[in-house]
């Protein structure tokens, strides 16, 4: 850096995304006080441990390998071609976009001086992974071992999530070229594949003792303290501001970007370069919030927690297009998505035996579909890009944004990296005896030599008088 | 050992390294000690669970037992 201006805006940027980690990060407290609350008095402990635990677990993976793979796969491979390097292969040994830029052994994975953005930028991704994976976490409380767990948060929040971003939401992604694919604020990169992926889990892993009588009715397992649960989704909510603001690249010159000579534009831009602006998406977010909220009150009839659910749900059914909608459409689309992810919650529980404990399936799969196919139809005929337009199939300019190309999209996010991962990962556990703790134990309680040793020593505290 | 040993020759060179943390060069080595790190933290703590939990069900506690180890506080 050796002008004032470039050094600014650098400087700007890594501190833009350096808040936006710190925001973030209230969506794991968030979710980790949620679960908590969600989960009995005899399961509290282990059920804290083990959100907490995909905190390190994903962390390191995403070092070793998670970030290395968003780089490395916009192309597929073999899908559609590159527009920097033109292959539609990896680009192995270096040349930006190639998967050489976040080898962990590659010079920028570190302190360096050349470099102040590759640091925060794979912080602000590694939250996204952490989000991904506490949003399975939720719905498999109570009965699943740390173990698996462990290796399911890394599936879904350090391979598969990073294989949809690496196709959908990189400014090189096949998904867009060919399909015409946008999801600006994740509805599907992030939410749909991770709903997808737990109800592929839970259709294996089952529900809990006593979650269906014998004639196969489901019972309501309420939230035992409502009061964190509520604290819980405002703190998510809160840092989902953060995972907004990480979404974007704050301040970009698309003219040279895009190559218009001689034209100077800076803006703020999605992940894909395409312009919007901070103070617009604010609006919107706090419109499909607002949405949400009245839906999920409107349609369980007050119940607080579909009502603060139904607010997540609607943020995530209008994410796709939030940096383009209305606030009005993201009012309205946010509505429309939450009602029907209650809706699919409660059908697929009592048809299929689903007990997805805290309803992620719902607010974050079904939602998130949901959303991704409202946006292909209300963003039918925007670019996908601003590098280029072109048809869809064909993968070597950028298709735009249309129905068919959404609802494919969705399949690709909900179905084939959710659900059939996470299906085919819960089977090979449950086939090895690891997925699911001893039925005796999970009557007794997670917790319950924890507690009876924490009984012990508090009898002989109280009873000591030296 | 230490990569920079004066700033102001450092920051002063016609060209100056990025790579400032100790032991350039040897960044593979670490990140294998990470992994490892990583595996023998995952197959001890999957054993030590495997192990707990057995013990908890050879017990066979009733789903309300837990209640009489509610601590007095």
């Amino acid at each position: 850096m050796d002008n004032e201006l470039g050094a600014l805006t650098t400087i700007f940027t890594e501190f833009y995304y350096w808040m936006t980690v710190v925001l973030m990060f209230l969506i794991h407290v968030g979710f980790c006080m949620y679960e908590v609350g969600a989960s009995r008095y005899k399961h509290h402990q282990h059920t804290l441990m083990k959100n907490t635990l995909l905190i390190p677990l994903v962390t390191i993976t995403w070092f070793f390998f998670g970030w290395w793979i968003y780089w490395a796969f916009p192309t597929g491979p073999g899908i559609a071609p590159s527009i920097m390097t033109e292959s539609t292969g990896l680009v192995l040994g270096g040349g930006f976009g190639a998967n050489e830029l976040a080898n962990p052994t590659n010079a920028l994975m570190a302190v360096n001086l050349g470099d102040h953005i590759m640091g925060v930028f794979w912080a602000a991704f590694l939250l996204f992974s952490w989000t991904a994976a506490s949003i399975v976490s939720g719905a498999v409380i109570e009965r699943i071992t740390t173990f698996a767990f462990g290796i399911l948060a890394i599936a879904i929040g350090s391979v598969f999530w990073s294989i949809d971003a690496s196709w959908g939401w990189h400014f090189d992604g096949w998904m867009l070229k060919m399909l015409g694919y946008h999801d600006a604020y994740a509805s599907g990169v992030i939410h749909a594949i991770c709903g997808g992926f737990a109800l592929g889990v839970l259709a294996v892993l089952g529900p809990r003792i006593g979650k269906f009588s014998s004639s196969g009715e489901p019972r309501n397992i309420g939230p035992r303290n409502p009061w964190l649960v509520c604290i819980g989704l405002f703190l998510i909510y809160t840092g989902f501001w953060g995972f907004y603001a990480a979404c974007n690249i704050p301040i970009f010159d698309l003219g040279p970007e895009y190559g218009m000579e001689g034209v100077t534009y800076f803006t703020a831009t999605n992940i894909y370069v395409t312009p919007t602006t901070l103070s617009g998406i604010t609006m919107n977010f706090l419109l499909s919030l607002a949405g949400g909220l009245l839906a999920g009150y409107w349609i369980s009839k007050g119940d607080p927690f579909w009502t603060y659910s139904g607010g997540l749900a609607g943020i995530i059914a209008a994410s796709a297009g939030n940096d383009l909608y209305h606030p009005m459409q993201s009012l309205i689309i946010a509505g429309v998505g939450t009602a029907i992810a209650y809706k699919l919650h409660y059908w697929v529980e009592r048809t299929f035996k689903i007990d997805d404990a805290v309803g992620a399936v719902a607010v974050h799969g079904y939602a998130g579909v949901v959303g991704l196919v409202i946006c292909g139809f209300v963003l039918w005929g925007y670019p996908s890009s601003g590098y280029g337009v072109g048809s869809m199939w064909v993968g070597t300019d950028y298709a735009p944004i249309n129905p068919l190309g959404m609802i494919i999209g969705a399949i690709i996010m909900f179905g084939v990296l959710g659900f059939l991962p996470g299906w085919i990962l819960a089977k090979i556990l449950h086939g090895m005896g690891k997925l699911r703790i001893p039925r005796d134990v999970e009557l007794a309680g997670l917790d319950y030599n924890i507690m009876e040793q924490a009984r012990k020593d508090e009898r002989a505290v109280a009873s000591s008088n030296r | 050992m230490a990569t920079v040993t004066n700033w102001i020759d450092h920051l002063s060179a016609s060209e100056v390294a990025g790579q400032v943390y100790p032991m350039v060069g040897s960044e593979m080595w670490w990140v294998l000690a990470g992994i490892i790190y990583w595996l023998a933290w995952t197959v001890s703590t999957a054993n030590g669970e495997a192990e707990e939990q057995e013990k908890l069900a050879r017990k066979k506690h009733g789903p309300n037992d837990y209640k009489s180890n509610i601590a007095e506080w």
